[in-house]
């Protein structure tokens, strides 16, 4: 918090310092470098500048700024996305987004809350938790991911198996269109406003088209009751199987989580252990909440099937203190790499649940074939995957091998039917894999939406969609000189 | 009789018997002068790429019960019916979802879901008549999407068949997916003003091993009562899947008690249905009355509610009008919106039979009486949900009416973005031209 | 001031010459620690300056990024650099946050290494830093000395005077802040027990132990010195305190002055090299010792003793938890809530032997304090070099306070003078005492004296 005043002569710089402050400004080689990336690392570039707005009006004169003066530019929240998203690609004035980061109103009777952008997800559930309220999407990140992030990348979680992505829980949107036009949809969150369902596509945007200031979003009552399971199996088709069959005997656990041998090894390794076995194949947490007059029903079939799949262990949650600790090892999973891994890649397909065996088999060839350990951390009960390909990146070649294999990953993915993101987005990683699932004119039919929105593709340019001819990383968009 | 001399024309990619011609028109409009029944994409594709290079109109249609949604125009050139493009494509039971064509009658495909223990969780009017299509272009659902989210929440895939007869897919197959924009969302609600639905991938849902209605009436009729219970039993950890209140009027037709009444439903293992009805039981006020519906009764409750709405495909009423108004507010202000219909219907002369969801701040109300009563309660309803920061359409009204009324309640402020979507898409505006809000 | 360090570098010789990226000076920072970072993110909401600023390079994952870009030759040691590095208040949140256990404040303390000789402090901060840092702090006889002169300014009515004639508004709002909660200088326990260097156990010896008495802890708050002597003995220790010893050089380290750090430490190890238990009051210190392997990381033999010392060092709270204290039997009857030292809670993971201690005592009502592990911002000397951060980290800390506690109670001197000054600020009267501050009254009242909170 040193006080700054602007050493520059660049004219945007004072302008844009103009209108956020001078406090509110980054524009130094040695500060812009810590936003030359996101969660994803593999490509880094410096931004012209970041702002740090405080108020819609102020976020809007940036972006009309930028409008005018052909500025590429793009929306930051705590920048954790995985698929590069908010990376300033071609020297954007990144918007970060966290300090508007306050609750603005909470209506528990009407089940809803209205935040800024930059408010922390979990803070959410935090802040209603005393009344027995949460909101429902939860990110591993959702310690520290913001809520405008996840909007823009319509972010899933472990229990979105059940209560649905962020997409299902978002009311009314504030929304800065590229051209610094302030809208509003869905007013005070009522249902189904008229019109194309511009929240819908708003949300998983990934930021292309507009900037989020103000989010109304729906809270839930806490279950009534909720049990937590860890089954330990000596064999990967075996715990596939158990995920198959789960979801076919009727049961919609809150979660069904998957970790196969070297996930648990790093989990086990790094700062969350829970005392896994490191011998076994794979491990399932399975979570299941409602009612709690019908609850052990559930976990008396969960445990059945389990069994029937020749579970080495089963074991169900003693206590809060337990199922959170299950949990932290799980959620800290990405993360976890580090500890036996100087980097990793993750990637995010998508299959539908019965070919989970197959996919499984297909990616361990995968990892064979390009001599790079590949950990399985995922969301089994959706059919997410998430596949860590893990690599040295000081390694010559290491690099460009590790993304081979990630994306021959997602080839598998869609192989089978499936997609190539679940819930990380497509950003800068994943834009070529798109055309694995998609057509041209597919992809030519969402340009033209973005079109409507964002004519002048000021707004982070460059991601989303595979742009004809190579190298596209490094083009730049049209207007800029 | 026009001369239609380029409906041979069609014959290039139709056989004649997909071909029909109109004499008369429909009293809520959206007809066409030839109704086409395609029976495959291609055929669909073929039709929309014609009319999009030769200038005709289209408007689309299922089964019709959605004719008097919306519409400017009394016809198109061709009425594009989907009625003969039906079936299942694809049930992959362990997975849990399944493709459908969208001509395909929702019932049907519940009933073939069913054996495989398995539903599409979505309870549209009309269930029997409506085509899935229908339901998911006009964003229809019930009281249960407290439980179970509306069309947006189920539906993971479509084929869309643009109107220059390109095909687009949007989402896919699995549950789970972020590639791209989310298309899905733009073309639900739609009104098939972007393009044709084609085929639809919907999630599916176990169905549910038990199932009750709890009904609770409130004979003194204040509303301060039932807010006060919802507020309570809202707050518990229950998990109703609908908390819909009648009014009066409605709640005599379905139950015979001219009484405001909550439709609680739940559908859970046996032990836990039973357990939330025992919460509704300790949290009633003392004068509310209950009764409740189990099993078959209360399936049977839900089939005879699914009907109350208005249908286009069923002949216009003999005395009077006819109309339905989907009202939009925040959750609780349901139950203002449903004192306002007595109390309008009242004023205006008109019978109003009312329902909504104080869990999600949807309300029908469906408006019988004189062309002026009618109109003249519309706008009354209209105007209580906008002093709510709500809004009201109007869903169901004869051709000749919606001249005089703006169904879908003025342009947002963003309605150069709806229009511009249009643009893109339809820039010849060929199908369902002025079905959409804004004209669009 | 600075050039005595470039003399000095051939004390880590294998690595004097040898540079990684952009970092040219001896003693260079761990590769492997920014290696184990995978930008999760997961820290970010854990650090109290990113809380503040809401800015990337101000938050853990944004400092590692710039180290470790120095480390890749993509940035340099600039002054620009400062900002990012410094105003770390090397809490160790982080490390606790972090899913792969990144050491971002071993880190820190590295790479400060690095830039603070690259960009030697210059002006009243070099004077400043000379003057405490150098001059005083590493001297016990200069601290004894400037401890009377300030017990000379509290007790001859200057103090008095000073604030009644307005003479403070000349000072810095944050110095003038600081005079006002300073505590009441006692006589340090190293003077006091100069001439009996064991003092012994009550009852029966079980083991002897030597105390850190700390350099500025001693002449601020030699009565928690006291205390810790006291409550040690209750509990059958006999009590060294060793001549030789100095200050750990935290502060030092902190500030990047490494040599220095290296200095005391060294001091230190020999000067403790005969007892077995070196028990330690104040976090941060502790903290310092365990870690001093880490300042010898390219000296193979001072490495090893250090190991050897820092398997010694144990925080008074978890010592006396560990072997087995007596439950105080007196009771205070208190309404009291506990703050996590950083460098207990984080640097040391030492988090439930405190509270058991606190909760032992009969009478005592614990009152949880919301995010209890977020610092205070007095990081050492941090409250005087970054005065408006601190300022707001602690602002955060208060309102985490709960309102209706008459002690708030911790285990880091530096930390005591913080929340103190927090407690003024907000007109509050909650009173401010180290942990084994309240056994020492428990068990001084078990004995039937008079004790009064």
């Amino acid at each position: 918090m040193r006080k700054r005043s602007i050493a520059t002569n660049d004219p945007h710089i004072q302008a844009l310092a103009r209108i956020v402050g001078e406090r509110a400004i980054l524009y130094r080689k040695e500060d812009l470098m810590a936003y030359d990336c996101d969660g994803f690392t593999v490509h880094r570039h410096l931004p012209k500048a970041v702002v740090f707005p405080t108020s819609t009006e102020q976020v809007a004169a940036v972006v009309r700024y930028c409008h005018e003066h052909d500025l590429p530019f793009l929306a930051r929240g705590a920048g954790t996305g995985l698929s590069g998203g908010a990376i300033p690609l071609n020297g954007e004035v990144v918007i970060s987004l966290t300090r508007m980061k306050r609750l603005l109103h909470v209506d528990l009777e009407n089940r809803r809350a209205v935040v800024e952008p930059g408010f922390v997800n979990l803070k959410l559930t935090n802040s209603v938790a005393h009344r027995g309220y949460y909101y429902a999407p939860d990110p591993s990140s959702q310690y520290c991911c913001t809520i405008g992030g996840n909007v823009a990348e319509n972010a899933g979680g472990a229990h979105c198996l059940k209560y649905g992505v962020t997409t299902n829980h978002i009311l009314g949107l504030e929304v800065v269109l590229p051209n610094g036009e302030v809208i509003e949809i869905g007013g005070n969150g009522v249902p189904d406003p008229p019109g194309y369902d511009l929240l819908g596509l708003l949300t998983g945007s990934e930021g292309t088209l507009g900037i989020v200031t103000k989010i109304t979003v729906r809270l839930l009552k806490n279950p009534e009751a909720k049990q937590t399971v860890l089954a330990y199996f000596d064999e990967v088709e075996d715990a596939s199987q158990t995920v198959s069959d789960i979801i076919s005997a009727g049961i919609v656990p809150a979660a069904l989580e998957m970790m196969d041998q070297t996930a648990i090894e790093a989990v086990e390794a790094a700062a969350f252990p829970v005392g896994h076995p490191k011998d076994i194949a794979a491990l399932l947490l399975i979570e299941v909440d409602g009612i709690s007059a019908g609850i052990d029903e559930q976990i008396d079939d969960i445990l059945a099937i389990c069994r029937r799949h020749h579970v080495r262990e089963v074991k169900v949650a003693q206590s809060e203190e337990e199922r959170a600790r299950w949990w932290a090892n799980r959620k800290t999973g990405f993360g976890a790499m580090g500890a036996i891994s100087p980097d990793y890649l993750v990637q995010d397909g998508v299959i539908p649940r019965s070919r989970l065996p197959e996919v499984l088999r297909e990616i361990a060839n995968i990892s064979r074939k390009y001599g790079l350990r590949i950990a399985n951390i995922f969301h089994a009960g959706d059919g997410n995957l998430h596949p860590l390909v893990l690599f040295d990146a000081s390694k010559p070649g290491e690099t460009e091998r590790a993304l081979a294999a990630g994306s021959e990953c997602l080839k598998a993915c869609a192989a089978v039917g499936g997609s190539i993101t679940g819930e990380h987005g497509v950003g800068i990683e994943k834009k070529e894999e798109m055309r694995f699932i998609f057509t041209d004119e597919e992809i030519l039919a969402q340009t033209a939406i973005r079109d409507v929105f964002n004519p002048k593709n000021l707004l982070n340019a460059g991601k989303l969609f595979p742009t004809p001819g190579r190298c596209v990383e490094t083009k730049m968009p049209s207007t800029v000189k | 009789m026009l001369s239609l001399t380029w409906i041979e024309e069609l014959q290039e990619f139709l056989h004649p018997e997909q071909i029909k011609r109109n004499d008369s028109f429909h009293p809520l409009g959206n007809d066409g002068a030839v109704t086409v029944y395609p029976q495959a994409e291609e055929e669909i594709a073929a039709v929309l790429r014609y009319a999009d290079q030769s200038g005709k109109k289209v408007f689309i249609a299922g089964r019709g019960t959605k004719r008097g949604f919306g519409g400017q125009r009394e016809q198109a050139d061709i009425l594009l019916s989907l009625e003969h493009y039906a079936g299942i494509v694809e049930h992959a039971a362990a997975d849990m979802t399944v493709t459908v064509k969208a001509g395909t009658v929702f019932g049907d495909l519940q009933r073939a879901l069913a054996p495989y223990r398995q539903k599409v969780a979505l309870d549209p009017f009309w269930p029997d008549e409506a085509t899935i299509g229908g339901v998911i272009a006009a964003n229809d659902s019930g009281p249960k999407r407290l439980g179970y989210g509306s069309a947006r929440d189920s539906v993971i895939g479509l084929r869309i068949v643009y109107p220059n007869g390109t095909v687009i897919r949007s989402g896919g197959k699995v549950v789970k997916n972020v590639a791209g924009y989310d298309m899905n969302k733009l073309f639900i609600g739609a009104m098939g003003t972007l393009g044709v639905l084609s085929e639809i991938t919907l999630k599916l849902r176990p169905l549910a091993k038990y199932e009750s209605v709890v009904l609770l009436s409130f004979p003194s009729g204040d509303v301060h009562d039932i807010r006060s219970f919802a507020v309570s039993f809202l707050d518990t950890m229950m998990e109703p899947v609908c908390f819909e209140l009648f009014n009066p009027t409605l709640a005599e037709r379905l139950t015979g008690r001219p009484v405001y009444t909550l439709a609680i439903g739940f559908e859970d293992v046996e032990n836990a249905v039973h357990y939330q009805e025992q919460w509704v039981e300790r949290l009633r006020p003392k004068a509310a009355e209950m009764a409740v519906l189990a099993g078959e009764e209360a399936a049977a409750f839900w089939r005879t509610f699914n009907t109350v709405a208005p249908n286009g495909r069923l002949a216009q009423a003999e005395n009077g009008i006819e109309a339905a108004v989907k009202i939009g507010v925040v959750n609780l202000d349901v139950l203002s919106i449903l004192r306002e219909s007595v109390l309008i219907a009242d004023r205006c002369h008109v019978r109003i039979e009312a329902h909504g969801g104080l869990g999600h701040g949807l309300c029908q109300a469906y408006v019988h009486g004189s062309e002026e009563g009618v109109l003249a309660a519309m706008e009354e309803l209209r105007q209580a949900a906008v002093r709510l920061g709500g809004y009201a359409i109007v869903k169901h009204l004869p051709f000749s009416l919606r001249q005089r009324i703006d169904v879908w309640g003025g342009k947002p402020s963003y309605f150069f973005l709806l229009e511009g979507i249009k643009r893109k898409i339809d820039p010849n505006k060929t199908i369902n031209d002025q079905r959409f809000i804004g004209g669009i | 001031m600075m050039s005595t360090m470039t003399n000095e570098r051939a004390d880590s010789p294998a690595c004097a010459t040898a540079s990684l990226g952009n970092y040219r000076f001896g003693d260079l920072p761990d590769p492997s620690k920014w290696a184990d970072c995978v930008h999760c993110g997961m820290c970010l909401e854990s650090c109290p300056t990113y809380e503040q600023t809401g800015e990337e390079q101000h938050s853990p994952r944004g400092r590692v990024h710039l180290m470790k870009s120095v480390g890749e030759g993509k940035l340099e040691l600039t002054p620009d650099l400062l900002d990012p590095i410094f105003t770390c208040l090397d809490c160790r949140a982080c490390t606790t946050a972090c899913p792969a256990d990144v050491d971002v404040g071993g880190l820190i303390e590295q790479v400060r290494g690095q830039l603070r000789q690259a960009v030697p402090l210059a002006g009243w901060k070099a004077l400043v830093s000379d003057v405490f840092l150098k001059g005083i702090f590493p001297h016990p006889s200069r601290l004894d000395w400037l401890g009377r002169l300030l017990k000379l300014y509290q007790k001859s009515g200057l103090q008095t005077l000073a604030r009644k004639t307005g003479m403070l508004r000349m000072m810095p709002d944050h110095l003038a802040e600081m005079e006002a909660i300073l505590p009441s200088v006692g006589t340090p326990v190293r003077r006091k027990y100069k001439h009996q260097p064991l003092i012994k156990a009550k009852g029966e010896t079980k083991r002897t132990v030597a105390i850190l008495t700390g350099c500025v802890m001693d002449v601020m708050f030699s009565d928690i010195n006291e205390a810790t002597i006291r409550v040690l003995t209750h509990n059958g220790n006999d009590v060294v305190i060793v001549p030789n010893q100095t200050c750990c050089g935290a502060l030092h380290v902190h500030a990047g002055d490494r040599e220095t750090g290296r200095k005391l430490a060294k001091q230190n190890i020999e000067a403790f090299q005969d007892v077995d238990y070196i028990i330690v009051n104040a976090a941060g210190c502790g903290c310092m010792l365990k870690e001093y392997p880490e300042l010898f990381r390219n000296d193979p033999e001072w490495h090893e003793k250090a190991e050897r010392f820092a398997a010694k060092v144990e925080d008074v709270s978890k010592f006396l938890h560990d072997t087995g204290f007596k439950p105080p039997k007196a009771e205070l009857n208190v309404r009291l809530t506990y703050h996590d030292a950083c460098h207990l809670a984080h640097g040391q993971g030492i988090r439930k032997e405190p509270r058991a201690l606190i909760e032992s005592i009969p009478g005592v009502e614990m009152v949880a304090m919301p995010n209890a592990d977020r610092c205070c911002g007095s990081a050492g000397i941090y409250n005087l070099t970054h005065p408006e951060m601190a300022q707001a980290v602690l602002e955060s800390k208060m309102q985490n306070v709960p309102q209706d506690v008459e002690l708030i109670s911790m285990g880091n001197p530096g930390c005591m003078l913080q929340m103190a000054l927090g407690v003024m600020k907000h007109g509050r009267n909650q009173k401010i005492v180290h942990t084994v501050q309240l056994l020492d009254w428990a068990y001084q009242k078990e004995e039937g004296k008079d004790v009064r909170i």
